[in-house]
């Protein structure tokens, strides 16, 4: 029985030794922009890294064909990730394992064991979110680098998350100005101008003003003020949610279209919600207000982000949001059943909801359709209850 | 929802003929026995019940749920409107069974737009919520807080379900076993049927003993002389262990009854192939399949997965079973042709064949 349970707890902890820490080249899959925090990250402890290429059509269709039919779509752009960087002279992977309970906490075997049988030679790292957040997190890095100065360690982990937080700050700031601009593009430039510096800048120092110079940069892109914008919602599972060639970048049609879009949650909160100790989360957390919202329709987390999904569209709700579209990729099991309650939550809290399925079909038109029909009903319902701006009402309707 | 005051004093309560109820139903059945509660059972799974399900969910669930949600209707069209849903979150620390599952009182609570009362009781080992806890949250509901009653409740139910498990254990078929135990007596097979060729199904037994889902697959496969054996048949001492001689670790609640069956007997080399049935868009299954599938193919024992879903034809899944056999029968042949011929050759090596199982039989 002893046995049993001990082996249940140490059942990630693969770790081997037989990799020099020199010789280690790390490699990690993407998400997002998820590789300019984690370069400076490991830069700053001294390792070797590759960054597998983005996530594309030909990425997918190798992924595809090394997995198997009925996993979701995260894995197979993991696993092609994976292929990708072994090939460029990777020998290191690392992977999380956050406590989701889906098949999330498959990928890592799965992925261990398809490579191994397609004959790479390699080391795969995993920071257990099972067991305990931060512990594990530092463990994995030392592990990888083996680096023994604690200043490193502080300054690295320091700059990793302030560049996460920079990010954020400049996609918060886009999400902003991209339905208000008036020259199109702009926005998206300026944006595409601060992530290169971003990546570029790598002293702590310089990112007490980047954040300020940021901001006055973004406030120069020319908007129209009077312009009347709806709010959708972004929510859904994780990977989709923050990949933008997974949900075919549907945040930046949605600019297009002069929708402003607000995001479930952004990486770096989860991140800090993740790996902070739970006594110093004094303050509600995202999942503890979703769990409040939710109460009336679900009792009980069930893994993945259900609970999460249900309570912010409760959340929307009462809190002005226009619409909300919710994503997927195909077979996801927890959203699925988020699926089937939301479409009486948006009976009775009176909200929009477009479910939308990705899966490896690539084709853009047919969720284009929808969504463009999503946002007319959308722009319908908010503006034909204004009695007085009926002229206006119509004008909006035409653009 | 509307809870009517009358009902509550009926103390009735209807158990719908799906998921759950196909490995705890004797559980249950002794349980509500002892407590004074009398069960009404869903009818058989028919393809009415079926599309009455499945007009109700997204089109993306799987076939189970969609199942569950019929007989949820079923129970409510036959007029017993306190219905039981359990939520069984996980069977060990971090063990966890499916979101669809775990999230069967939500969905139902959601989806379907009729008064009734729902008995949702949570079994959640990660979170300390035990066995007797969630025994007492199902007592607590009718109004019945006795500690001792609820104890010796709890011990006729494992009455029950005990009995059961030991004439599945002894090779007696689902149905008989459900029978017997809950007449209350215990018959148990000495004798064992061999037959030339014998197969393990790896199957969730919501989806094998469903005789709608599985298109009848047992009967089938007995009717082409093959001798079936399913998860019912091995201990779960026996499918842990296993399933660690393989190597892997059980990551799914309910994954003994596939990858636990299937790895046994693989392991103890007592059958010559392995069909895993699943549901379409079965999230563990499309793991636990693949895990198995690559110990198989190093074992070099022949595999076929099977899928179903609504729909009604049986010709496709008949030929492939079919050509499943055949291929099985001939495999067999050709191996104990060979062995003969090994047999003629070298005269000391007779007692050694003999000792090897040439006939697959129940050893154990």
């Amino acid at each position: 029985m002893i046995k049993e349970s001990k082996r249940q707890l140490n059942r990630f902890s693969q770790m081997d030794d037989n990799i020099a820490a020199k010789d280690r080249v790390v490699a990690w899959p993407r998400m997002g922009r998820i590789d300019i925090p984690l370069k400076a990250l490991l830069v700053t402890l001294g390792a070797k890294i590759v960054i597998p290429p983005a996530n594309s059509n030909e990425v997918l269709e190798l992924g595809v064909k090394n997995s198997i039919e009925g996993i979701c779509l995260p894995y197979k752009l993991n696993l092609a990730n994976y292929i990708m960087a072994l090939e460029n002279g990777a020998n290191t992977l690392m992977m999380f394992q956050a406590p989701g309970s889906c098949r999330l906490g498959n990928y890592t075997k799965m992925a261990q064991k398809t490579l191994q049988k397609m004959g790479y030679e390699f080391d795969m790292v995993i920071f257990d979110m099972y067991q305990s957040k931060m512990k594990q997190t530092v463990q994995a890095f030392w592990h990888v680098t083996r680096c023994l100065n604690p200043i490193r360690y502080i300054r690295g982990f320091g700059l990793g998350f302030t560049k996460f937080f920079a990010i954020d700050a400049a996609e918060k700031h886009l999400l902003y100005y991209r339905p208000r601009e008036i020259k199109r593009g702009s926005a998206e430039a300026c944006y595409k101008k601060w992530l290169n510096k971003i990546d570029e800048t790598n002293s702590l120092f310089k990112f007490c003003f980047l954040f300020g110079r940021m901001k006055k940069d973004f406030a120069k892109i020319q908007i129209d003020k009077t312009r009347k914008v709806p709010i959708v919602y972004l929510l859904g599972e994780f990977f989709v949610l923050l990949d933008p060639y997974t949900n075919q970048n549907i945040e930046k049609e949605l600019g297009e279209m002069g929708v402003e879009v607000q995001r479930q949650i952004m990486f770096s909160d989860w991140l800090a919600h993740v790996l902070t100790p739970s006594f110093l989360n004094k303050k509600e957390s995202h999942r503890e207000r979703c769990v409040r919202y939710a109460e009336k329709y679900m009792k009980r987390a069930i893994g993945g982000e259900c609970i999460e999904t249900i309570g912010d569209t409760v959340y929307a709700a009462k809190h002005g949001i226009d619409g909300v579209i919710h994503m997927m990729p195909f077979s996801c099991m927890p959203e699925i059943v988020s699926q089937n309650i939301l479409s009486k939550v948006s009976k009775e809290e009176n909200i929009p909801v477009l479910s939308l399925v990705f899966d490896e079909q690539t084709g853009k038109a047919g969720y284009m359709t929808r969504i463009e029909a999503f946002i007319d009903l959308i722009k319908r319902k908010k503006f034909v209850n204004d009695k007085k701006n009926i002229i206006e009402r119509e004008e909006m309707i035409k653009c | 929802m509307g809870i009517n005051t009358e009902n509550k004093n009926l103390k009735r309560i209807g158990i719908p003929r799906a998921i759950s109820y196909y490995n705890n139903y004797p559980f249950y059945f002794g349980f509500f026995k002892a407590l004074g509660i009398d069960i009404v059972l869903s009818d058989k799974t028919t393809t009415k019940l079926i599309n009455q399900g499945s007009q109700c969910v997204v089109s993306d669930t799987c076939l189970p749920i969609k199942v569950f949600v019929g007989h949820v209707i079923n129970l409510l069209d036959k007029g017993c409107d306190t219905i039981f849903v359990p939520a069984i979150q996980s069977s060990a620390y971090k063990v966890n069974n499916c979101s669809k599952i775990r999230g069967l009182p939500e969905i139902i609570r959601n989806v379907i737009n009729r008064p009734f009362r729902m008995i949702e009781p949570t079994l959640d080992k990660t979170e300390n919520i035990g066995f007797k806890d969630f025994c007492k949250q199902i007592a607590n509901e009718f109004d019945i807080y006795d500690e001792s009653k609820i104890d010796s409740a709890i011990v006729e139910g494992w009455a029950v379900y005990n009995s059961f498990v030991k004439m599945t254990k002894s090779g007696l078929s689902f149905e008989e076993a459900l029978n017997c135990s809950i007449e209350g007596h215990v018959i148990t097979k000495n004798v064992e049927v061999v037959k030339p060729v014998s197969v393990v199904i790896m199957a969730h037994g919501y989806n094998l003993f469903d005789e709608r889902i599985s298109m009848r697959l047992i009967k089938k496969l007995e009717k082409m002389g093959v001798k079936v054996y399913t998860g019912l048949n091995v201990t779960r001492e026996d499918c842990v262990n296993s399933i660690h001689a393989l190597d892997e670790i059980q990551y799914w609640a309910n994954e003994l009854d596939l990858t636990g069956a299937a790895a046994y007997y693989m392991l103890h080399n007592k059958v010559d192939g392995i069909i895993a049935l699943s549901a379409f868009g079965c999230g563990p299954d499309s793991l636990m399949v693949d895990e198995i599938q690559y110990h198989a193919q190093k074992r070099n024992m022949p595999m076929i997965h099977l899928t179903t879903d609504e729909h009604t034809g049986e010709a496709g899944f008949v030929t492939r079973i079919e050509a499943f056999v055949d291929m099985l029968v001939r495999r067999k042949r050709k191996m104990l042709e060979n062995r003969n011929i090994l047999q003629l050759n070298a005269g000391v090596q007779k007692n050694k064949v003999r000792d090897e199982k040439i006939l697959t039989t129940s050893q154990r």
